[in-house]
């Protein structure tokens, strides 16, 4: 049986690999951190900056960009599986402030409801008045800031029902 | 030759799954990882090295020689936790639902015996259904040899227990005497009589869960120091709670680096409302003096009035007893005094240094009290604080009424540093009660009884509602300002590190049980 | 001249300081109460704070600046852009209270300062513009009408603006209404000023503009043009001197008609005249910037000057020391705005600290910066962290010189344009000069951005795993 692992990589990409992926692999040792990769005829240099196998964090510079990775084993995905984990994957519930600023003004009121892409507040942040729009279809719940009100980068401003 | 190291390979391949892959995916159906998965969450990556993989049990009746496992029922080995070395045994429920036999019980020993010898803590992950019955009194006899080993364990080296399934009848008083019970919601149960022999006895309907689970036993009984919500989150609990302890009593517990910079916390100063009937927070206290985020609380949910637990000062580790306003005044009573004096006892015995928080109105008075021993329960905390030969401080921060003050690491039993915060209010009682005694002629015949009352209350919370009259005793070492309590507790314990006390010699004394 | 107060901050508060210290002038600097770690406020002899961190509490505070200034016997007052650089009543108040303002006349400020001024100024001069309205407008009713008359798309502009801030393209009459409304409200609040114009917009337009410099003997030379088409939200990231674009032909053509709006307003110092460029090569006047601009290194490149010591130079009262014809183009140079901005994200701000910031270096590569490692982008004025520029005999050999700049740029903390830049400098429509306004629209999506990073990523996912694996391996001895 072949086990696979998820490799998550700075948090934005999961890759399932297992040890067939790996074997095969054109990797050569350059220096004491250092490896040359070919893969699909492309270079890449890579340098490790960090291995912690205690907590199975990589991090690693492909071609001169920094990449945190972490690898799952099989038995962390069996504990994700089994709904062990705390923080699951969510429908979209709430919006965040995307960065610090101040509400310049709210377009929705609760119990409304949205279309995707809906402008739904007035976010002034740097001089640039940017309009948070709906990433759904959906019904205000309720909003948590007021107007004038200056929040903080990932303040829950509104949630949806 | 080949064979040979085939036949090998292959009895571990066997071994390896357990009860066999329908009864592992019961087991993960039940919300439970098996034995093995367990072990390999909680160690580091890689360490575990299983000893007596191949034993097997040795009774042929009831057919139960045709009916041979690997391991029988139990993952016995060691490994590391943070580098750091750890004995570990985990009963599997795949196999004969993890019922303890003969030489399952000696497995659990060997490990025990080793931790022993070398030193280190041992951590048990309970998942079993009770005695193999086919084995009759040899099962028993495993019993006993375990409960005998924890016991000569016992302030020698940590014992942690996770109860992650069922542990009924004998099988519970393994945990009972090792030093933490962690249990998993919603999947454990403990207790020494099943609903169906309570049923037949006293006629009480009851569910396993409401008897013996996890809540239960975090709220109502005491017995869990600790609940966690699922397989991962307890055994993670585990690993954060070994972090505090050291590996055996010859040592104290590994600090963690720490850069210390000025350690003044302004948010201390506003915690302690002006008016003394008012409650606060007492975590909010805790939270202000030790490290951000370091609190580790036992029996978080049981005899809420006092709070005790774990944290770090500097990196270095504490226990901390603390009175909690918010619940019942912060009262002493029999719960939260058996709940101090364990955890004053297991600090002491594993070299701990104690913080005390005092904000104290008494004890709890009541015929319920009085009825249910709490004269002995009290005495219990009275005499294992006044036991402890550990670096222990005390600040009080508002209320220090009574035979209370004398009980929460007064000066007088052996405290080594005693603070109290400007609020301090050290009496023998609050003023109202007192001036009601002590000016009760003058009062009665007063014009005006009510205002008199208020008179003399307020002189005598004028003479004594502070730490002064304490400090020119020189039962109070220092008065110092909230803000500064962090900054004087790291200096404090670190003065204290080398304390020696030698006691006179004796078996071992008589604490009130 | 020997003091010389900076009324800025960031890279071209450093900018214009180093030229001072390089004619050996003293400098005095500015700063907010955020700013005291500024690279700035230690390169300056001198640094004052002069305020909260909001720039309405400090950068934009003319009265304390000067009261600054005058305090500490200051020559001149360099305002870099922004802020108060094209604010005629502080140039005016600068020189009111005997202190040189290093830029224009505060007349010309304000007649450049208004579009309808603008298009007064030049009208005998025969420069061609946009069809649109003559007035500014916050009527919405009447702006649609208006509208309707000159005909979808188009362009809603702040009276007062600049920087892409009040600026709205409207596709058809349905948005008009709330668009405008969005356009006076960011309009009132950068300016103070919520009235806009409308103009037709043009489609496929390129942004090119050309460099002006007077001085007050009567002399006006240009410094060729700088195509700055590739922006984002109206405002321009990358920018290249000279054009791919234009024939000797057109740049002498553009370059007269930029002399010539200069000359319209009488104007002394540095200056840039914005032109639109449609598809058939034909140049609208869109107006005139009364300062430097942030995108001038490209020209200083190019043409081997110091704009920052001419405009010192002529605010002295010197004569330029060039004429026209000694003014010629050697090599090209490209600049890259990095910005703290996700490009992954519509090129939100993106505040947090330098983690790791280190620049690239090399013979060829200019980098304006106003950042160091361990700071805080503050989220109180533009997120533009530096300038990257860099400078080849061709466009080609400066394009390549970027790009291998770009990746010896290293950012962690914020999210930046770099990447963004490495999908603009490697893209075919860039390359082949065949690009316009619309190219962030037209040709870019994160995806092309992420696309890249996705093949690193997966090779770092297995070179990890591979380190998993040999890891595994290795004995570990259990300690008590």
């Amino acid at each position: 049986m072949e086990e696979s692992y998820s490799i998550m990589v700075n948090e934005d990409h999961e890759f399932q690999l297992t040890q067939d992926d790996i074997i095969p692999m054109d990797i050569l040792k350059t220096g004491e951190n250092g490896f040359h990769v070919l893969k699909d005829g492309r270079s890449f240099h890579i340098e490790v900056i960090e291995n912690n196998f205690n907590t199975l964090q990589y991090s690693i510079k492909v071609n001169g960009t920094e990449y945190q990775t972490s690898v799952k084993t099989p038995l962390l995905h069996l504990i994700d599986k089994m709904g062990f984990a705390t923080n699951g994957a969510k429908n979209v519930a709430s919006i965040e402030a995307p960065m610090p600023g101040l509400i310049l003004d709210i377009l929705v009121k609760e119990g409304q409801e949205v279309n995707e892409n809906d402008s739904l507040l007035i976010l002034e942040a740097m001089k640039m008045e940017n309009s948070i729009t709906s990433p759904r279809n959906g019904v205000i719940q309720s909003i948590s800031v007021h107007k004038g009100e200056a929040v903080d980068k990932k303040q829950v401003l509104l949630t949806f029902e | 030759m080949d064979s040979k190291l085939r036949t090998l390979q292959e009895r571990i391949d066997q071994a390896h799954l357990g009860g066999g892959e329908k009864r592992i995916e019961k087991q993960h159906a039940k919300k439970k990882l098996t034995a093995r998965e367990r072990i390999a969450y909680l160690l580091d990556e890689g360490s575990f090295e299983e000893m007596g993989i191949l034993v097997t049990h040795r009774t042929t009746d009831f057919g139960m020689d045709k009916e041979i496992y690997f391991g029988d029922g139990v993952v016995t080995g060691y490994g590391t936790i943070h580098g750091r070395l750890v004995y570990v045994y985990a009963q599997d429920f795949t196999i004969f639902g993890g019922a303890l036999s003969e030489t399952h019980a000696e497995k659990i020993c060997k490990v025990m015996d080793l931790a022993m010898k070398v030193g280190a803590p041992i951590i048990g992950l309970n998942d079993s259904g009770g005695a193999r019955i086919q084995e009759g009194v040899r099962s028993l006899g495993g019993y006993a040899d375990i409960f005998y080993r924890n016991v000569q364990a016992s302030g020698v080296i940590p014992q942690i227990s996770a109860v992650m399934g069922p542990c009924a009848g004998g099988a519970v008083y393994s945990p009972a005497m090792t030093d933490f019970i962690i249990m998993v919601e919603e999947t454990s149960y403990m207790f020494v009589t099943g609903p169906n022999v309570v049923k037949t006895v006293t006629n009480e309907e009851v569910s396993s869960e409401e008897l013996g689970g996890a809540s239960t036993h975090a709220v109502k009984s005491g017995v869990a120091h600790k609940t966690s919500s699922n397989d991962a989150t307890c055994l993670d609990d585990i690993k954060k709670l070994l972090d505090y302890l050291p590996q055996s009593n010859k040592e104290i517990p590994k600090h963690k680096p720490f850069e210390l910079g000025e350690e003044v916390r302004e948010e201390l100063s506003n915690i302690v409302p002006d008016n003394p009937n008012k409650p606060y927070d007492m975590h909010d206290i805790i939270n202000g003096i030790i490290d951000y985020d370091s609190f580790y609380e036992i029996h978080k949910d049981y005899a809420e009035n006092i709070i005790v637990g774990f944290a770090r000062l500097g990196g270095r580790s504490v226990g901390i007893i603390a009175n909690q306003p918010m619940f019942l005044a912060g009262v002493l009573g029999v719960k939260s005094s058996q709940k101090a004096a364990r955890f004053t006892r297991f600090c002491d015995a594993f070299n701990i240094p104690l913080l005390v928080l005092v904000d104290v109105p008494g004890f709890l008075p009541g015929t319920d009290q009085e009825w249910n021993g709490i004269i002995m329960h009290g005495a219990k905390l009275l005499y294992a604080l006044s036991e402890a030969t550990v670096p222990r401080v005390t600040v009080i921060t508002r209320k220090a009424y009574g035979g209370a003050y004398d009980v929460m690491n007064s000066k007088h039993i052996g405290a080594d540093f005693n603070f109290a915060w400007p609020t301090a209010e050290i009496a023998v009682m609050g003023a109202k009660g007192a001036s009601e005694i002590i000016f009760r002629r003058e009062i009665a015949v007063a014009d005006d009884p009510e205002a008199k009352l208020k008179e003399k209350e307020a002189e005598y919370a004028d003479k004594f509602a502070n730490p002064y009259r304490a400090a020119r005793r020189g039962f109070i070492d220092e008065v110092i300002l909230p803000k500064n309590t962090r900054r004087k507790l790291l200096k404090a314990f670190a003065m204290l590190e080398k304390k020696e006390v030698h006691t006179p010699k004796k078996k071992h004394g008589n604490i009130p049980l | 001249m020997k003091k010389i107060l900076v009324a800025n901050r960031g890279e071209i508060a450093l900018r214009v300081m180093r030229t001072a210290k390089k004619m050996g002038i003293e400098t005095v600097a500015v700063f907010s109460e955020v700013d005291r770690n500024a690279p700035h406020v230690r390169f300056a002899d001198e640094a004052f704070c002069i305020g909260p961190a909001p720039s309405n509490q400090s950068y934009l505070l003319g009265e304390k600046i000067i009261g600054v200034a005058k305090s500490l016997n200051v020559d001149g007052i360099h305002p870099g852009y922004g802020f108060l650089s094209e604010n005629a009543d502080f140039a005016e108040a600068v020189e009111k209270n005997g202190i040189t303002f290093i830029g224009p006349k505060s007349k010309a400020i304000r007649v450049m300062g208004s579009k309808l001024e603008a298009k007064e100024a030049v009208k005998d001069y025969d420069i061609p513009m946009v069809p649109g309205i003559d007035e500014a407008i916050t009527d919405v009713k009447a702006a649609k009408k208006i509208a309707a008359e000159i005909g979808y798309p188009i362009l809603i502009k702040a009276s007062a603006g600049g920087g892409g801030k009040g600026m709205r393209i409207v596709d058809d009459e349905a948005n008009f209404e709330s668009q405008m409304e969005r356009a006076i409200s960011e309009a009132t609040s950068a300016f103070g000023d919520g009235s806009v114009f409308l103009e037709k917009y043009v489609t496929s337009p390129r942004h090119i503009e050309i460099q002006v410099m007077a001085d007050t003997h009567g002399n006006v030379l240009h410094f060729f043009e700088r195509e700055c088409s590739i922006q984002r939200r109206h405002q321009k990231v990358v920018e290249e001197a000279p054009s791919s674009l234009l024939t000797p032909e057109l740049r002498n053509a553009m370059g007269e008609a930029a002399v010539k709006v200069a000359k319209a307003c009488d104007y002394v110092g540095a200056g840039t005249v914005e032109f639109l460029m449609d598809a058939d090569m034909n140049f609208y006047f869109l107006e005139m910037n009364t300062r430097l601009q942030v995108e001038h290194p490209v020209t200083e490149m190019i043409t081997g000057v110091d704009l920052v010591e001419l405009q010192i130079k002529v605010a002295r009262g010197e004569e330029l020391p060039l004429k026209q014809s000694d003014l010629t183009i050697t090599g090209h140079a490209m600049e890259l705005r990095v910005y703290a901005e996700d490009p992954l994200n519509d090129f939100l701000p993106s505040v947090g600290r330098l983690e790791t910031y280190t620049l690239p270096d090399g013979e060829a590569v200019r980098v304006d910066n106003g950042f160091e490692e361990g700071m805080d982008v503050p989220i109180y004025y533009d997120p533009m962290l530096s300038k990257l520029i860099t400078y080849g005999a061709t466009r080609e050999e400066s394009i390549q010189l970027i790009l291998k700049a770009i990746e010896d740029y290293k950012v962690i903390g914020v999210q930046t344009t770099l990447p963004f830049g490495t999908f603009v400098f490697e893209h075919e429509a860039f390359r082949s000069g065949n690009f316009d306004t619309h190219f962030v629209k037209n040709h870019y999506s994160p995806e092309a951005i992420k696309e890249k990073s996705t093949k690193e990523a997966e090779v770092a996912a297995m070179v990890a795993l591979k380190l998993y694996f040999e890891d595994q391996k290795t004995i570990q001895l259990p300690t008590n």
